[in-house]
């Protein structure tokens, strides 16, 4: 899967080099005024690329390979009216499509905090637009059993990773501790600094925790089992395919996650079931698994999992409540961003990273034995999730800051109206490590929310 | 000659890497409503300047809004006019004879299918071409969308004048240098 994943089409590449420009791990090769080809290798499939492209086909020019073959290529529906760019991903989109037109599935879905502040978008609202009943509304729509939401897996997420940074801070355990949300950083430290794999959070993903949960909490709720539940993740990532693929993903005894769509595939989805995205109602996700917090939602941004991780952490070791939540020191689009925070006993030494070059400084400096910090968030995109690879394409680069703005205060909008604002207040949180759970880092949560990551080899 | 010659945009091949933004920009300039993402784009991209490129040079070719326009000459319906200081094209008269495409010593005119409204399956074929955009207040789309600023616009007098000024400094200081040489 992650030699196929992201690709460019050599008849439509006129080898401007701008995705080279824009690749955080130089996996991109090729003459100027060439086509360029992909270094799977070195490729951790942020998509970045595909949102830079600008080689488009033209309707001027003619094309060895008809239309129609390469919309079945990169596994588009054909009903799709819009220009094809040469720097694109495949996609799962026929396979959720076959699965939703089947009567008898039992289907699951989750939808990334990123996904409500850009979809509208590709239905001509407003860059930004904020849209969480709606999506809800049009998942419903399109034929999914059940309408949950990674925004609670978030929370999970903070529970377990917050109560891991505690127990390596005052326990002993590998430090700092990197945050591993992201695929394509998680996939960047195994196969360019795998000596330091060992500092990334043994916490899965806020997708994987979620697909678990769905397979083994969810079906036990629904009278179901594992093996009957498809589980189908939306996502502003397209490194999110691989990771759902992993060998590791399937604590429930099955494939954890068993299609990841991109916004725009969850957009050819809703225009392909002939849906009017406009007069949607507004809905909410169902309960319990799409019951979630302001510090869920505020993972699609970068600064958003360690302002997440503080509000949380801080009151587990501290036992103080939280009051100022809004840490705005971390928010905003530098590179890399720190913060310390009292804890009273101790100062925590936070660092937040958006775009993968800006960590590999902090990564050598580390190699060497320096660094001054507790915990660092790495996005590898450049504004966090919300301007993942697979979100809706400007069709202009002087759009995409804009749209990335929008987005961006659109999470935070939707945060500051949400009337649980921190993880561990979530009562679906609570409810479930009371009836299902147990504790964070307990037996249980320890088996189906963490993993092992592995140095990985190319060959392998 | 007054100042009134046509302006037009011209690109610049040592800086173009063809990557087709200015076609984009171009054709998203064109549509009937705002657009702003590829999903939301529910027709085809018709820019109005178009990427050649060859194993020597890459570079957008459009509309020279030539002073003694040969596609205007070659109208039998009079749907090109010169107005404004453009050459511009009234597609509504146009009969899409094709005349123009063959005057046009740079390839700049384009035949492409228009329908009068949505719902209609009938559709005109008409002749296209850059219009300087023409009404939209920052100018031409595809020289502000360029990543490399490989376009200009190209305003004939303050070109001239500019030139005339280069020329003269570059003279000017060859003959103090020569002079201060021999003495």
């Amino acid at each position: 899967m992650k030699h196929s994943l992201i690709k460019i089409d050599d008849e439509l590449c006129t080898g401007c080099r701008r995705c080279a420009a824009v690749c955080p791990v130089d996996a991109i090769e090729g003459k100027q005024g060439q086509p360029q080809m992909i270094h799977s290798d070195k490729c951790v499939m942020c998509g970045q690329c595909v949102q830079i492209c600008s080689g488009y086909a033209s309707l001027f020019e003619e094309y060895e390979t008809p239309r129609d073959q390469k919309m079945r290529e990169r596994h588009m529906p054909p009903a799709v009216n819009e220009p094809l760019f040469a720097a694109y991903h495949t996609g799962d989109y026929p396979k959720v499509k076959a699965v939703l037109d089947n009567q008898n599935a039992y289907t699951m879905v989750q939808c990334a905090p990123a996904v409500r502040v850009a979809i509208a978008e590709e239905f001509g609202l407003p860059l930004g637009s904020l849209v969480p009943g709606k999506l809800a509304a049009a998942l419903r729509r399109v034929g999914f059993s059940r309408v949950y939401d990674t925004n609670f897996a978030a929370d999970l997420t903070i529970m377990e990773e917050g109560a891991e940074l505690v127990q390596r801070l005052t326990k002993g355990g590998t430090l700092p501790m990197f945050t591993s949300c992201c695929p394509a950083w998680v996939t960047f430290i195994e196969t360019r600094y795998p000596e330091l794999v060992k500092h990334l959070s043994s916490c899965k993903s806020p997708q994987q925790m979620a697909g678990t949960m769905f397979k083994t909490y969810g079906a036990q709720l629904d009278g179901v089992t594992a093996d009957q539940v498809y589980s189908v993740a939306v996502m502003p990532c397209t490194c999110k395919k691989f990771e759902a693929e992993r060998p590791e993903m399937n604590s429930s005894g099955y494939q954890d996650v068993d299609a990841v769509l991109t916004t725009r595939e969850l957009a050819y989805l809703i225009k392909e079931a002939g849906i009017d995205f406009h007069s949607l109602p507004e809905e909410s996700f169902d309960n319990p698994l799409g019951i979630y917090s302001g510090a869920g939602t505020i993972f699609g941004v970068t600064g958003g999992v360690m302002e997440a991780a503080i509000r949380t952490a801080y009151e587990m070791i501290t036992s103080k409540k939280l009051d100022n939540i809004e840490l705005i020191q971390v928010r905003g689009s530098q590179g890399r961003r720190q913060i310390v925070l009292d804890l009273g006993t101790m100062k925590l030494k936070t660092v937040v990273v958006s775009g993968l070059k800006h960590a590999v400084p902090i990564l050598e400096n580390l190699k060497k034995g320096i660094a001054d910090f507790h915990f660092m968030e790495v996005m590898t995109c450049p504004a966090g999730c919300v301007s993942g690879g697979g979100q809706p394409k400007m069709l202009l680069p002087v759009d995409c800051l804009a749209s990335h703005q929008r987005r961006t205060a659109s999470t935070y909008q939707h945060d500051a109206e949400l009337l649980v604002r921190k993880s561990h207040d979530n009562p679906a949180i609570k409810a479930i490590y009371q009836e299902f759970l147990g504790e964070p880092l307990g037996h249980k949560s320890h088996k189906l929310l963490h993993t092992h990551y592995h140095v990985s080899h190319p060959d392998h | 000659m007054k100042n009134d010659l046509n302006a037009f945009v011209a690109a610049d091949p040592s800086k173009c890497i063809g990557c087709r933004v200015c076609e984009i920009a171009c054709a998203v300039a064109h549509l009937d409503k705002t657009v702003k993402t590829v999903g939301s784009l529910n027709a085809p991209l018709l820019p109005r300047l178009y990427l050649v490129k060859t194993p020597e040079t890459t570079m957008p070719v459009q509309c020279r809004h030539c002073e003694d326009a040969p596609c205007v000459k070659s109208c039998p319906v009079s749907a090109i006019n010169r107005r404004d200081n453009k050459i511009m094209m009234a597609e509504q008269r146009c009969i899409g004879c094709k005349s123009c495409l063959l005057a046009c010593p740079f390839g700049a005119i384009e035949l492409i299918a228009v329908c009068p409204d949505d719902r209609s399956r009938d559709y005109n074929v008409v002749a296209s071409k850059c219009d300087l955009c023409s009404g939209k207040l920052n100018g031409p789309a595809c020289v502000a969308a360029c990543p490399s600023q490989a376009l200009r616009y190209v305003n004939i007098a303050e070109e001239r004048k500019c030139r005339q000024l280069h020329a003269a400094t570059k003279a000017g200081n060859f003959i103090k240098e020569f002079r201060a040489r021999e003495g």
